[in-house]
């Protein structure tokens, strides 16, 4: 029996800009009922840059808050970043849309300058540190990500007033990395209430796929050597079984265009996603497994207090 | 960020996670709105502190979380705060005028050069680097930011090769509303008021007496003279730590009510900290010893902010309290930062008088509970400035530069 794929929608730098200033349109992006959008994906899929663009966390701020239900995976790449960084907004945006959002990590970033030969990512924050602009690091990045999410258990907060505790912060673990990143943390944010974030990666031919080991954090792969293809807006969809489809307005197209499309595209062959609700769960996805138990407590015991 | 005192999370008014709530940042945002005041602040920083009995060092990433509150508002000013230490300017840069462009000209970075092992930790680096070190890449990390702002409207690339940092492109964010964010600058070491009266638009200084405000003012008002900018483009805001009643017996027990409800463990280490000595190996019911307060000995590697020491210092000598009863009595006074513990109506002649002897352009107001606290400032202080011809009685500007250069000028100094 054939399942009907999702729908999700694919947007570049212009359509960042053109979505967050039009009301109509954020209203007619918020009623669809497609899985997800990807804000920036132009950013990571080795497309030139556009004319202009947002950075995918402030498009997400406006949207986790102008918007009720739709859902969002921001761009991002070690190019010009950090984990932790990347971490901390990817964070503190699971929080604030209700767990809509989610993380699309790329190994390179078409809007920033190439850092130093020696260490291109994460090199020119000038620190000492820094890797190659290769999928490892966008993977250990990946990696980084996931693991801070988890390093601070959201049910650890307890707000209790008697004995004046408000966090069971001994369960708060640092994530002592050491791959292409050196990271101790924990994160300064609780891991969000639902679940840490979805990862996504970008492969559109098999050697663009990411490594792999046990605890990988990729639990999605755009692209046509993943499961969710991408399709440029005017063409058709792809034959064959796929859990998604992410429709890909062109530079040169409008958010509207994109809009009329997916309505279309909606009414025929895919299958609507829930209205509202996270990603995770909208995608069927599973929570991840927590850090493990050997990982260094970052706090005593609290202990209830008296006054000076 | 619920408010200063680490109490402030055992209010029956606040859910046990408010602090990372959608909608308690909406209505802080909102609330503000409604006072007409310039702007909301955020610290940051990093790293970790343990959060066990205190909200305040959890953190959402500042420009996502006013991001969230600018699309629930639409005048308040939102300054958010970044590392220039631990952040790649050109990422930051782009960030930024992203954050800005969606608040509609209402943003603002405080820069800031971050202290602490645990930041550096998450960094790949085993310590932080000296103050020196660290001003000196914020002074390069700030001209690469605002290079890349202006790349934005001009669609030239920047080509930047300094010290730290080497830069070929340009942004391609449309420029917002203001052009570019306002810069803040927080920190009161020499090297911190020199990079202010370069470059900042803002500063949050930490002022405890009124004749250390007004010197403080002059100096760094000064530095933007000597670098061809005018007194008024740069906005002086010390912070002013709150507790408010309805009369100052109310204030009083409030401050001390949610004082009592925290550890004292935090008094203790916060001071530790600030003055680079560990104050629980002091008597607390002895005055301070010389060897505590005498200069200090490495200014280059004192984790602490040599701004809030001095204040802190001067103020101990001043009285020669008992350690017990300083920290108990910078329950009013302050600590690091002027503290308050009043009326509005007192509060109101504190603001009129600190601002007509020339020692400030505003505050930085930081009530001990933000949820009651913020209401406060909004439905009491706010009416009486506004009685007095203080304060603006709508929004007359949209961008947070136009708030504050609808501001009064600099008296002449
Ligand atoms: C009023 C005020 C607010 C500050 N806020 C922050 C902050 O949010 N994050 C931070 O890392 N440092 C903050 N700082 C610290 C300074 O940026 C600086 O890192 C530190 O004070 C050491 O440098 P200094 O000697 O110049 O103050 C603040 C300092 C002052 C005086």
């Amino acid at each position: 029996m054939m399942t009907k794929p999702y729908l999700a929608l694919g947007l570049a730098g212009p359509h960042l800009v053109e979505l967050t200033t039009n009301h109509q349109l954020l209203e007619r992006w918020d009623a669809l009922p497609v899985a997800f959008s990807v804000l920036g994906i132009d950013r990571i899929d080795g497309s030139a840059p556009a004319p202009v663009t947002l950075s995918s966390s402030a498009v997400g701020a406006t949207l986790a808050s102008a918007t009720k239900r739709g859902r969002f995976l921001i761009a991002a790449s070690p190019q010009r970043d950090h984990p932790y960084n990347i971490a901390r907004r990817v964070a503190s945006l699971a929080h604030l849309s209700g767990g809509r959002s989610g993380l699309l990590i790329g190994v390179r970033d078409a809007y920033a300058p190439e850092g130093p030969k020696d260490a291109p990512a994460w090199g020119g924050a000038g620190l000492g540190g820094g890797a190659p602009l290769n999928a490892q690091t966008a993977y250990d990045t990946a990696r980084a990500v996931r693991a801070l999410e988890q390093s601070w258990p959201y049910d650890s907060i307890i707000g209790d007033r008697e004995t004046g505790i408000l966090v069971e912060s001994n369960r708060i673990l640092h994530v002592d990395i050491e791959n292409s990143f050196s990271i101790a943390g924990p994160l300064n944010a609780p891991a969000p209430e639902t679940g840490a974030s979805v990862i996504a990666w970008y492969a559109e031919t098999a050697t663009d796929r990411p490594p792999t080991s046990d605890d990988t954090p990729i639990e999605l792969i755009l692209g046509a050597a993943g499961s969710v293809p991408v399709v440029a807006l005017g063409k058709e969809p792809p034959v064959g079984q796929f859990a998604g489809i992410v429709l890909r307005a062109g530079i040169e197209q409008s958010v509207s265009e994109l809009l009329d499309a997916a309505e279309r595209w909606l009414a025929d062959g895919f299958v609507p996603s829930a209205l509202g609700g996270s990603l995770r769960a909208t995608l069927n996805l599973s929570l991840p497994a927590p850090l493990p138990s050997t990982a260094r407590a970052a706090f005593p015991v609290p202990q209830p207090h008296v006054s000076l | 960020m619920l408010g200063y005192l680490p109490a402030a999370w055992k209010t029956p008014h606040l859910k046990k996670d408010a602090f990372v709530d959608p909608e308690y940042w909406e209505n802080l945002g909102k609330t503000a709105e409604r006072g007409t005041l310039d702007a909301i602040f955020l610290a940051d920083g990093p790293l970790l502190g343990d959060p066990a009995y205190d909200a305040n060092p959890i953190r959402l990433e500042p420009t996502v979380n006013w991001g969230h509150v600018a699309a629930a508002t639409s005048r308040v000013g939102l300054v958010a705060t970044a590392s220039s230490t631990f952040n790649d300017p050109f990422e930051l840069a782009e960030r930024f005028l992203s954050f800005d462009h969606q608040t509609g000209g209402r943003a603002a970075w405080n820069v800031v050069t971050t202290r602490g092992v645990p930041a550096a930790r998450n960094f790949g680096m085993p310590d932080i680097p000296f103050r020196d070190d660290r001003y000196e890449r914020a002074n390069e990390f700030v001209d690469v930011v605002r290079a890349l702002w202006a790349s934005a409207a001009t669609g030239r690339d920047v080509h930047f090769h300094g010290g730290f940092f080497d830069i070929d492109g340009r942004l391609r964010v449309p420029p917002s509303k203001q052009g570019h964010p306002v810069i803040f600058q927080a920190g009161g070491s020499p090297q911190g008021r020199e990079l202010a009266g370069r470059a900042a638009e803002g500063v949050f200084a930490a002022e405890l007496t009124k004749n250390q405000a007004i010197e403080h003012y002059r100096l760094v008002k000064g530095f933007a003279r000597s670098n061809g900018r005018s007194p008024d483009d740069i906005k002086i805001l010390p912070g002013l730590l709150l507790s408010l009643g309805s009369t100052e017996e109310e204030a009083r027990r409030r401050s001390d009510e949610i004082h009592d409800a925290g550890p004292p463990s935090y008094s203790i280490g916060w001071l530790s900290q600030a003055i680079g000595f560990d104050a629980s190996k002091l008597e607390l019911d002895e005055p301070f010893p010389e060897e505590v307060l005498a200069p200090i000995g490495n200014a280059q590697s004192f984790l602490g902010s040599i701004g809030f020491r001095e204040s802190i210092i001067t103020q101990i000598r001043k009285t020669n309290p008992t350690v017990r009863s300083y920290l108990k009595q910078t329950r009013y006074t302050g600590s690091g930062h002027a503290g308050f513990v009043g009326t509005p109506e007192q509060l109101a002649d504190h603001i009129e008088d600190w601002f007509h002897a020339g020692a400030i352009d505003g505050f930085n107001l930081q009530p001990d509970r933000l949820i009651d606290g913020l209401d406060v400032i909004v439905d009491e202080l706010v009416p009486i400035l506004r009685e007095r011809g203080l304060y603006r009685h709508q929004y007359e500007t949209e961008t947070l530069r136009e708030h504050f250069q609808a501001a009064s000028p600099t008296p002449p100094f």
